[in-house]
C-alpha cells in the first residue's frame, strides 16, 4: 500500500517536471552545456597532452644528442620536464590552468614551473572559463531548486497539500515520493552525460592516470552525493516556507553563497591564516640562504672536503687523488642547495596545502568547496597533484645531477678540466617516468571534504525529514 | 510631486520589509569586505614595489663600491662576479628591475594583477621567454577562484540585488489589487514604475559609490578623476541596465513567480552562461599553440647557435654595425663570441613568439567582438581598466620592459663585443627604467567603445521597458 502510493507520487511528481516548459528549457541548457563543455574539455586535454609527450620526447633527444661535453657541463644543459595532462583532467581542468606547464631541470638549482596558460588569457577568458566540473557544480544544484522549491510549499499554497494528506499518504513517502521523482527528471540529464564522459574515457583516455575507472566511478559518486544534499536541501526549505516565493528567494540565496560568495572568502580566509611571501621576499630568500646557508645548513668548504678526500684516500696532494675533488665538490654543493630548496619550497607548498585545508572547512558552510576539492582530486587536477609531479621531477633533477657529479668524480682526475663524457653516459641515465598517484593517496588527501560532503547529505536529509514531519498543510 | 510620494511610500514600504532589509545590509556589509581585501592587496603589492625599487638602489651602490675599491688597487670578490665586466655589470649582478606601480584603483578592482608580473628584473640576457615568468607568489587555487573585490560583487551580486528589489515593482501591484487604484490618480504606469525604480536605484548605487569613493580616498588619491568617472558611469550603467531589464519584464504582465523566474535566467545567461559560450566558441575556432613549442624551439636553436658561434657573430656585426665600433670579426673575443650565440636566440625566440602572438590575437579579437553580448563582460572590462588592472595596462608595462632591455644592451653589448672594461664613471649614464603609465585620456578612450555599447543596451532594454509599460492599464 504504501509503496503504491509512493510509486504514484514518484510518476505525477515526474510528469509534472517533464510538462513543465521552464523546466525543459533548463534542462536543455544546462544539458547542452554539460555536453559542450565535456567535448571541449577532452579535444583540449587530448591536444595538450599530445604536445607534451612529444615536447617531452624532443627534450629527451637533446637530452641524448647533446654530444661530447664535461659531464658539469651536461648538468648545465639539463632537461625540460612536461608535465602530463590526467585522464579524467577533461572534465575538470581545476587549477592547471594556473600551474606551469614545464619546468628546466638544470645544475644548482630547483625552477619554478612556467608558462601559465591562464597568463596568456584575457581577463574575459578568466572570468567566463567552463568546465563539466563548473556545470555540475554551479549549474545543477540551480535546476535542482528550480525544480523543487515549489514541492510541498506549491501543494500548500494551491491547497492541495491538505488533500493528499487527507487520503493517507504518510508525509515521509510525500517527501520521498517528490524526491525521487525529481531525481528521475535530472536522471534524464545527467545519465547521457555521464554515458558520454564514460565513452570519452574509454574511446580515447586523454593522459595516463592511475585506476582512471575507479576515479571516475568514485568522481560520480560524489557529485550524485552533492546533487542529493541540494535535493533534501530545497525540500526542507520548500517545507519551512510560508509561500514559493520565500523558498525561492531562500534557496537562490543559499545558491550564491555556495556558489560565488562562500569560494572567494574562503580564498582571504585561507591568505589570512596562512600568508605566503612576496614573489620577490621569496626570491631574495632563496638567494641569500644559497650565498651563506642557515643555522643549521652549512655551504660546503671545498678545501675541508679536499682535506678530507686526501686522508681518505692517504695522499698528500689533491693531484694525487685518484677521483675529481671538483666531481665530489659539486655534488656536496647540490645537497647543500637542496636543502635550501627543501625548506623553501617546502614550506611555501605546505602553506599552500594549508590554504587548501582552509577552503575545505568553508565547506562545512558551503559543500560546493567540498566538492570541487574532491573533483580536482579525483581528476588529478588539484594543487597537490601538481606538487606530486613537481617532486617527481625535482628528484629526477637530483638523480641526475648526483649521476653527472659522480661520473666526473670517478671517471677524471682532480685539475683534469678537458674529461669529456659522450652519450653513452647520457643514454644510461633513464627517462623521466611519471607514475600518477592512486585513488587512495588521492581520497587520503581529501579525506576532510569527504567527511564535510557525507555530513552535508546526512545532515539535510535529517532537516528535510523532521520539516517535513512538522510541515504545516495550510 | 508625485515622485516625492511614491518615494516616501517606497521607503516606508522597504523600511517594513525584513527580508529585503536584511538584503540591503548584507549587501553594504559586502561592499565594505571587498572595499577592504582590496586595500590589504594595494598595500602589499605597493610594499613590494618599494622593495624592489630599494633592491635597485642598493646593488647600483654595492657596484660603485666595489669599482672604487677596484680602482683604488682592491682585488675583485670573484673573477666571475668583477663588475668591470660589461657582462656582469649588465648581466645578472648589475640588474635592473622595471617596476609597474600598482594601478590608481587596483583597491577597487584586484583584476589581472594577482596574476600577470608586476616587475622584471632586466639585464643584456632579457628575451622573450624572460616575459613568460610566474607574477606574484600565490596558491594556484586562490588564483583559481579570483577575489572577493569591489568589481567582483558589481558585476555579479550588484544584479541580484537589484532583481530582488524590482523583480515585482509592478506585479505586485497587480496581484494585491491596487494597481487599478493607482492608474486611477493622474499618473502613468511609466511614471510610477520610473519613481519607484529610481528610487531603489538611488539606493543601490549610491550605496556602491559610496564605498567606491571611501575606497579610492583610503588607498589612493583622487589624482585620476578621469578613472573614477569612468567607474562611475560603468557602475551606474550596468546597476540601471538591470533595473531597466526589471522594469520590462514587469510590463509583459505576468505573475511575480514568473517575472523572477526569468530574471534569474536572464542573469544566468548573460553574467554565467554567454561570457563561458564565447570563451568555447574562441577556444574552438582559434585554438591556442600552447607554450610549450617555444621551450623547444628555445632549445634548438640554442643548440645551434653554440655550434656556428663565428659565423653568427660576422653575421651580427653586419646587421648591427652600430653596435660594433672597431671590432674586428676576424679576432673576436670569448665574450662577443658567446653574445652572438645568445643574440640568435633571442632572434629565434623574437620568431616564435611573434607566431604565437598573431594566433593569440585572432583568439582576443574573437572574445572582444562578442562581448558585446554581455553586459557583465563590458562592466567587467571598464571596471578593471578603469582600475588599471586591466590586461591593457599590463601589455603597456610590457612592451615597455622590451623597449627598456633593448636600451639596457644597446649600452652593454658595445663593450662586450670590444672586450672593454667597464669603471665607475659610466655608472650615472646606465639606462633607469622610468614608467610612461597611460593617461587617464587613454583610458577613456580605450574603455569608451564597451562603455558606449554597456549604454546602448541600456537604452535597448529602456525602450522595451517604455513602449511595454505604455500598454499597461489598470484593468489589466
Amino acid at each position: 500500500m504504501i509503496r503504491h502510493s509512493i510509486r504514484h507520487i514518484v510518476r505525477k511528481e515526474f510528469t509534472d517536471v517533464l510538462r513543465d516548459g521552464r523546466f525543459r528549457w533548463c534542462s536543455v541548457l544546462v544539458g547542452a552545456l554539460l555536453l559542450v563543455s565535456l567535448g571541449h574539455g577532452w579535444v583540449q586535454a587530448r591536444e595538450a597532452q599530445r604536445e607534451h609527450a612529444a615536447a617531452q620526447a624532443t627534450a629527451r633527444d637533446h637530452w641524448e644528442s647533446q654530444g661530447e661535453k664535461n659531464p658539469h657541463s651536461a648538468a648545465h644543459y639539463g632537461i625540460y620536464a612536461f608535465k602530463p595532462r590526467l585522464a579524467l583532467s577533461f572534465v575538470d581542468e581545476g587549477v592547471d590552468p594556473y600551474t606551469g606547464t614545464s619546468v628546466w631541470l638544470e645544475a644548482h638549482r630547483q625552477n619554478d614551473f612556467l608558462l601559465r596558460p591562464a597568463q596568456d588569457a584575457t581577463s574575459a577568458q578568466r572570468v567566463g572559463a567552463l568546465t563539466a566540473a563548473q556545470v555540475l557544480q554551479h549549474l545543477v544544484p540551480l535546476l535542482i531548486i528550480l525544480l523543487t522549491f515549489g514541492a510541498l510549499a506549491g501543494e500548500r499554497e494551491r491547497g492541495t497539500l491538505r488533500q493528499l494528506l487527507a487520503t493517507g499518504v504518510g508525509r515521509r513517502d510525500l517527501a520521498l515520493g517528490k524526491a525521487l521523482g525529481i531525481a528521475g527528471a535530472l536522471g534524464l540529464l545527467l545519465v547521457p552525460a555521464a554515458a558520454v564522459g564514460a565513452a570519452a574515457l574509454v574511446v580515447g583516455s586523454p593522459g595516463p592516470a592511475a585506476s582512471p575507472v575507479a576515479r571516475a566511478a568514485v568522481l560520480a559518486v560524489v557529485y550524485l552525493v552533492y546533487f542529493a544534499a541540494f535535493v533534501a536541501l530545497s525540500l526542507a526549505v520548500s517545507a519551512w516556507a510560508r509561500s514559493t516565493r520565500t523558498a525561492l528567494v531562500i534557496l537562490l540565496g543559499v545558491w550564491v553563497v555556495n556558489g560565488l560568495v562562500a569560494p572567494r572568502v574562503a580564498v582571504d580566509l585561507s591568505k589570512w591564516m596562512h600568508p605566503t611571501p612576496s614573489a620577490l621576499e621569496f626570491a631574495q630568500t632563496v638567494e641569500r640562504e644559497m650565498a651563506t646557508g642557515t643555522e643549521d645548513i652549512i655551504p660546503p668548504d671545498r678545501d675541508a672536503l679536499a682535506e678530507r678526500l686526501m686522508a681518505q684516500y692517504g695522499v698528500e696532494r689533491v693531484e694525487d687523488l685518484p677521483i675529481n675533488d671538483v666531481g665530489a665538490y659539486l655534488q656536496e654543493s647540490e645537497e647543500f642547495g637542496n636543502r635550501i630548496f627543501d625548506r623553501n619550497y617546502g614550506a611555501l607548498w605546505d602553506t599552500f596545502e594549508r590554504q587548501g585545508v582552509v577552503h575545505e572547512l568553508v565547506a562545512v558552510a558551503a559543500p560546493l568547496l567540498a566538492v570541487r576539492a574532491l573533483s580536482m582530486g579525483l581528476a588529478g587536477t588539484d594543487v597537490e597533484q601538481h606538487r606530486h609531479f613537481a617532486s617527481a621531477a625535482e628528484t629526477y633533477r637530483r638523480d641526475l645531477m648526483r649521476r653527472m657529479n659522480g661520473d666526473l668524480t670517478e671517471n677524471s682526475r682532480s685539475g683534469d678540466f678537458s674529461y669529456q663524457a659522450g652519450a653513452e653516459l647520457w643514454e644510461s641515465t633513464p627517462p623521466l617516468r611519471y607514475d600518477a598517484p592512486t585513488l587512495g593517496w588521492v581520497l587520503g588527501n581529501r579525506f576532510l571534504s569527504l567527511v564535510v560532503l557525507g555530513g552535508w547529505l546526512a545532515g539535510t536529509i535529517l532537516i528535510a525529514a523532521a520539516r517535513v514531519r512538522r510541515a504545516e498543510v495550510a | 510631486m508625485t515622485a516625492r510620494i511614491v518615494i516616501r511610500n517606497e521607503w516606508r514600504l522597504l523600511m517594513a520589509d525584513r527580508p529585503l532589509r536584511l538584503a540591503l545590509g548584507l549587501f553594504a556589509l559586502l561592499l565594505v569586505y571587498a572595499l577592504a581585501n582590496g586595500v590589504v592587496w594595494t598595500r602589499f603589492q605597493e610594499s613590494t614595489v618599494e622593495v624592489a625599487q630599494a633592491g635597485n638602489v642598493e646593488r647600483a651602490l654595492a657596484i660603485e663600491q666595489e669599482l672604487t675599491d677596484i680602482e683604488n688597487g682592491a682585488e675583485p670578490a670573484s673573477p666571475f662576479s668583477d663588475p668591470r665586466l660589461p657582462n656582469v655589470l649588465g648581466g645578472r649582478r648589475g640588474r635592473h628591475t622595471a617596476v609597474l606601480t600598482p594601478g590608481p584603483l587596483t583597491a577597487l578592482a584586484v583584476g589581472q594583477s594577482d596574476l600577470l608580473p608586476y616587475y622584471y628584473d632586466v639585464n643584456i640576457y632579457t628575451n622573450e621567454s624572460s616575459f613568460h615568468q610566474s607574477g606574484e607568489v600565490e596558491s594556484p587555487l586562490n588564483l583559481m577562484v579570483g577575489r572577493f573585490d569591489l568589481a567582483f560583487v558589481v558585476v555579479y551580486l550588484l544584479p541580484l540585488l537589484v532583481l530582488a528589489l524590482s523583480f515585482n515593482v509592478l506585479s505586485e501591484e497587480r496581484e494585491q489589487g491596487t494597481l487599478a487604484l493607482t492608474l486611477s490618480q493622474p499618473v502613468s504606469a511609466r511614471g510610477v514604475v520610473a519613481a519607484k525604480l529610481a528610487f531603489r536605484a538611488l539606493l543601490v548605487v549610491g550605496m556602491v559609490l559610496a564605498v567606491s569613493l571611501a575606497g579610492i580616498l583610503v588607498a589612493g588619491d583622487f589624482g585620476a578623476p578621469g578613472r573614477i568617472l569612468l567607474w562611475c558611469a560603468a557602475v551606474v550603467a550596468y546597476a540601471l541596465f538591470w533595473f531597466v531589464l526589471a522594469a520590462w519584464v514587469n510590463s509583459l504582465r505576468r505573475s511575480s513567480a514568473w517575472n523572477a523566474t526569468v530574471l534569474v535566467g536572464a542573469w544566468l545567461v548573460l553574467v554565467v552562461v554567454l561570457p563561458a559560450a564565447i570563451n568555447i566558441a574562441a577556444g574552438l575556432l582559434h585554438p591556442l599553440p600552447s607554450r610549450v613549442q617555444m621551450v623547444t624551439a628555445q632549445r634548438e636553436a640554442s643548440n645551434e647557435a653554440v655550434n656556428q658561434r663565428s659565423e653568427l657573430l660576422a653575421r651580427y656585426l653586419e646587421d648591427h654595425p652600430e653596435m660594433a665600433e672597431g671590432v674586428v670579426a676576424d679576432e673576436p673575443g670569448l665574450g662577443a663570441l658567446a653574445w652572438a650565440a645568445t643574440d640568435a636566440v633571442n632572434r629565434r625566440l623574437e620568431e616564435v613568439t611573434a607566431e604565437h602572438d598573431v594566433r593569440r590575437a585572432e583568439q582576443i579579437a574573437l572574445v572582444r567582438r562578442y562581448r558585446f553580448l554581455s553586459p557583465a563582460l563590458l562592466t567587467q572590462e571598464v571596471l578593471i581598466d578603469a582600475a588599471g588592472t586591466g590586461d591593457a595596462r599590463f601589455a603597456a608595462f610590457q612592451s615597455q620592459v622590451r623597449v627598456f632591455a633593448e636600451r639596457w644592451r644597446e649600452f652593454f653589448v658595445p663593450a662586450i663585443l670590444a672586450s672593454e672594461q667597464m669603471n665607475a664613471g659610466v655608472l650615472s649614464d646606465v639606462p633607469q627604467f622610468r614608467l610612461a603609465d597611460e593617461a587617464s585620456a587613454d583610458v577613456v578612450r580605450r574603455a569608451g567603445v564597451p562603455l558606449a555599447v554597456l549604454t546602448g543596451l541600456l537604452g535597448l532594454a529602456g525602450a522595451g521597458a517604455g513602449v511595454g509599460l505604455g500598454r499597461v492599464r489598470g484593468a489589466d
